[in-house]
């Protein structure tokens, strides 16, 4: 049975490697983690993570997973998310989940699948299989020669790739499953050169004396899908505009892609794209012109960012309204236009600000599916947002901020442990308010 | 093609057909006053005719550009046909001939043509110069006519037709004001002498001032004028070659269409950074109510101050020259709190990097482009009030020096010291909440030092008024240089302490 489960889980990274190199979508909604409604990669990831979590019961793997992370994130910027940034991206964003770019999905979730799988019995035929099977990513296993417990036979492995392409999407997870919980086979080292998209290092800042954010520390891998959480007045804004280059800490230092965001902002910020919360924006244009506006004060060619324009405008849905003056947007509309003009020049890293606030249901799927296909090719998100529920169900990994220090960090499963996220971050932020006290709330006056 | 123009719905029949009576009515009117000419000395006639024939020839070359018409005759629509590309071009232009413009030009010079007949050219020579000048202004309007549809069309939009529109006002204002005040008596004034002599030197004037020449029997300036006259035709002639050649043998290239559309001011300047904040600032200065409210009051205080000095008995001439540098100033320091407008906005620029140059020209762009217009009619009048021309160059120097010195100021406070405005959508006389900073002293810098800087030129204006006019070059090269120094080193300044000063400008918008 275990050969078997391995077995399984063989042929589930193949195949869901073959079938990305042929364009076919990766594996979306499969297996046990079919409730999520996003097709977002990363959610294998953190699925995977926690289940390896809870066999392994460390709960100290905050380290693990960040390291392990940048492997596949380090591919995939490397190679396509290089030039897809540059010039695909904007194009392919709204495109994505159908016609996925082959190079990039596989390796996105190729190592994701593979991670989990009992990577140290496997070592030895990925090797050998892979350059001739998929040439295109060598390296994604190299690093990992370490372990060698192997079970399975090399053999093995090569025929279920041949064989069995097709049905691969929906062994891959339940494979994953059952071998993730065997083994939880760490892949630690192997992302120790991948510069992550963002980490902070004791930054704080106060206003006037009282303390916003105080020391904190946070890596961001790239290619992870994060989540920042925390009660109102917990720091989350103030945190995320010092990641925006909206305001300088006191104290820390922040790197954008390996960049100092003090030290060469205008380098770090290319690297950007920001959604702020409650800030204003140029509301008198109209969305088109706005767009417009982003896209050139980014640097953009005016033939460019009309076509990316058109393209943004049609996955938000906002082609009918982009005639219009920004002020007679409605709240929603507006986050999306301005959400649209932080993507216009495809950057590395999105820090959105409470994104989905105002937004409806429908918007929201939507752009949390171009978020996730973002995600997919090797951009990074951070949003901090109120939506447990939401978090939990799209982001790969979650810090907790409160009263600005950061309580928690790591996958989701991690933070969460036993609990929902929600009660775990209730828990984390302290006491449930007591009634005490307001007694005479309910001796009505009349 | 003419007659065809006259179908179509009732409106428009009467309005062309209202257009056409009216162009009937200014065209008899013209040749009439054209005829009276040959009664009036030859130097006068050579002055007018002159001046009409170029401005004639002008306004051929400019029409199309400011009206933006489709070309019927765009040779492109030809290139079905088949023809050559040479007899292609010649049918064309011969068929240029044949519209209403070039038939009432054709009046004029056949007009123009018996006064100098009757004024001893012989009637050969004055014929083939009429020829010769319908024949340039034809040629001139086809080329404009491409021009327009090749380079403006794609990028053609209401604000910037207004801005030709504009154009046309700063050009034209200025020269009615300075030709209505001049003093004929039976004479041509010096000034204008001189620009006939000037104009029948250039392509514009060549064929008219030809038989002036002759008339006037000076046969130097005649010959001059008939080789210019006839190289610009031939000029003309082969740039329409060109134009035709190059119409048939290449496509439209529809992707500089696409994609423009409903962009507004954005169409119109370059796609910089720069151009961007030009572009958003001009939507904003011309459509938010907090900036309208801010011009409306320079005219105001510009004329206000007039009042209580003619009350107290200033004479009316030296009264006249005061609103002028008051509006300038008011002018240069407009801009002097304009991120403070921008309320939180200002993000957008700091979170994208925006270098600072791009960010202080570009917010200077709107102020820029409303002041020259209204200086530019504001100065040829005040000078037209005061009476005497002389001091003109003084006026402009002050002025110069005011508004450019305020820019430059401005430039350097609205990094330094934003203070809080009403916010966006508010009543712009509504106060802003905060009291911590209310600005007056940036307001009160900024204006007297643009003041202190301009001393030399007020100085020397001062001077030319009431001591000795000479002093007016003096206070015009004192007041252009002081004011495009400050400029300069204003917009650098500003634009250094806006790249370091990131952090201070949102910390300051954050709570506006």
């Amino acid at each position: 049975m275990p050969e078997n489960g391995q077995r399984c889980a063989l042929i589930g990274r193949y195949v869901v490697r073959v079938t990305r190199r042929t364009g076919i979508r990766a594996p979306v909604r499969r297996g046990c983690y079919g409730e999520r409604v996003s097709t977002s990669p990363g959610e294998d990831d953190a699925g995977t993570a926690d289940s390896r979590e809870d066999a392994a019961g460390q709960r100290p793997a905050g380290k693990r997973p960040v390291a392990k992370r940048p492997a596949p994130k380090r591919k995939v910027g490397k190679r396509p998310s290089r030039p897809v940034p540059a010039e695909a991206a904007p194009q392919a964003q709204p495109e994505v989940a159908t016609t996925a770019v082959d190079l990039l999905e596989p390796q996105e979730s190729a190592p994701d699948l593979a991670a989990p799988a009992p990577e140290p019995d496997l070592e030895p035929e990925i090797v050998g299989v892979l350059p001739t099977d998929t040439p295109a990513e060598p390296e994604a296993e190299a690093p990992e020669p370490r372990e060698t417990a192997v079970e399975i036979p090399n053999t093995e492995a090569e025929e279920p790739v041949v064989d069995d392409v097709e049905r691969a999407d929906e062994d891959a997870a339940p494979a994953i499953e059952d071998s993730a919980a065997e083994d939880p086979a760490p892949v630690s080292q192997a992302a120790a050169d991948a510069p992550p998209a963002l980490v902070l290092r004791g930054v704080s800042r106060s206003y006037g004396g009282s303390t916003a954010v105080a020391g904190i520390d946070l890596t961001i891998p790239a290619g992870s899908f994060y989540g920042l959480v925390g009660p109102n007045g917990a720091g989350k804004t103030t945190t995320m505009s010092m990641i925006a280059g909206l305001l300088r800490p006191d104290r820390g230092e922040i790197q954008v892609g390996g960049i100092d965001l003090a030290k060469n902002p205008r380098a770090a910020k290319a690297m950007l794209g920001v959604l702020p919360d409650r800030l204003r924006t140029f509301d008198r244009l109209t969305g088109r012109q706005l767009l417009y506006y982003y896209g050139v004060l980014r640097g953009l060619k005016p033939a460019v960012v009309a076509q990316r324009t058109a393209d943004l405008a049609r996955a938000f849905d906002l082609t009918e309204a982009l005639g219009r003056v920004v002020s007679d947007y409605s709240a929603g509309m507006t986050k999306k236009v301005m959400l649209a003009g932080a993507m216009i020049h495809s950057p590395r890293l999105l820090v959105l600000d409470e994104p989905f606030e105002a937004v409806d249901p429908v918007s929201s799927a939507n752009i949390l599916e171009i978020l996730s296909a973002y995600v997919a090719h090797g951009g990074t998100v951070l949003l901090s947002s109120h939506g447990m529920d939401l978090i939990e169900r799209v982001c790969t990994r979650v810090a907790v901020i409160v009263g600005g220090q950061l309580l928690a960090e790591g996958t989701v499963q991690e933070v969460r442990g036993e609990m929902t996220l929600e009660q775990r971050f209730v828990e984390l932020s302290g006491e449930v308010s007591s009634m005490e006290g307001l007694e005479w709330l309910h001796t009505f006056s009349d | 093609m003419m007659t065809g123009s006259l179908r179509g719905p009732a409106s428009r029949i009467v309005a062309r057909a209202f257009g056409l009576v009216v162009l009937a009515v200014v065209v008899v009117a013209v040749c009439l006053s054209t005829l009276t000419l040959t009664d009036a000395p030859v130097p006068v006639a050579f002055a007018l005719l002159v001046l009409a024939g170029s401005a004639i020839t002008l306004s051929f070359a400019l029409a199309p550009v400011i009206a933006g018409a489709a070309d019927p005759l765009d040779p492109r629509r030809f290139a079905v046909l088949g023809l050559s590309s040479r007899s292609l071009a010649w049918q064309l232009a011969g068929a240029g001939f044949v519209s209403v413009p070039v038939l009432a030009v054709l009046a004029f010079d056949i007009c123009a043509a018996v006064v100098w007949t009757s004024h001893g050219v012989p009637g050969l020579v004055s014929v083939l110069t009429a020829l010769l000048h319908v024949a340039t202004c034809v040629l001139v309007a086809r080329l404009s006519l491409a021009f327009s549809a090749a380079v403006l069309r794609p990028r053609r939009t209401r604000e910037l037709s207004g801005l030709f529109v504009l154009g046309v006002v700063v050009v034209l204002v200025p020269v009615i004001v300075f030709l209505s005040s001049l003093e004929w008596q039976g004479q041509v004034p010096s000034a204008l002498a001189t620009a006939a002599d000037v104009l029948g030197r250039t392509p514009l004037g060549a064929a008219t001032a030809l038989p002036g020449g002759i008339a006037l029997g000076d046969g130097g300036s005649a010959w001059a004028s008939a080789v210019i006259a006839l190289a610009t035709v031939a000029a003309a002639a082969w740039g329409w070659m060109a134009v035709v050649e190059r119409a048939l043998s290449t496509i439209e290239n529809p992707a500089s269409a696409t994609g423009r559309g409903g962009l507004g001011w954005f169409a119109v300047v370059p796609g910089t950074p720069g151009g961007m904040i030009a572009a958003r600032s001009l939507v904003y200065w011309l459509r938010d109510s907090r900036y309208i409210a801010n011009f409306a009051i320079v005219p105001i205080v510009g004329l206000l101050p007039t009042i209580p000095l003619l009350v107290a008995g200033v004479p009316g001439p030296i009264a006249a020259l005061v609103p002028v540098p008051i509006i300038a100033l008011f002018l240069g320091w407009l801009p002097h709190n304009d991120i403070a407008y921008d309320s939180s906005a200002v993000w957008v620029h700091i979170a994208s990097g925006v270098r600072g140059l791009p960010d202080r020209i570009g917010r200077l762009v709107p102020v820029i482009l409303v002041a020259i217009p209204v200086l530019a009619v504001a100065i040829p009048v005040s000078t037209a009030l005061y009476g005497r021309w002389a001091v003109l160059p003084a006026i402009i120097g002050v002025a110069a020096s005011l508004f450019l010195a305020g820019l430059g100021l401005s430039s350097i406070s609205s990094v330094i010291a934003p203070y809080a405005v009403s916010r966006p959508g508010d009543s712009p006389f509504q106060q802003p909440q905060r009291a911590d900073s209310t600005g007056v002293g940036a307001q009160a810098l900024v204006m007297l030092g643009a003041i202190v800087l301009s001393a030399p030129a007020l100085w020397f204006g001062w001077l030319t008024v009431t001591s000795d006019v000479s002093y007016a070059d003096t206070a015009l090269w004192s007041g252009l240089g002081v004011g495009a120094v400050v400029l300069i080193l204003g917009v650098g300044v500003g634009s250094w302490i806006f790249e370091r000063s990131d952090e201070r400008i949102m910390a300051f918008a954050g709570t506006t």
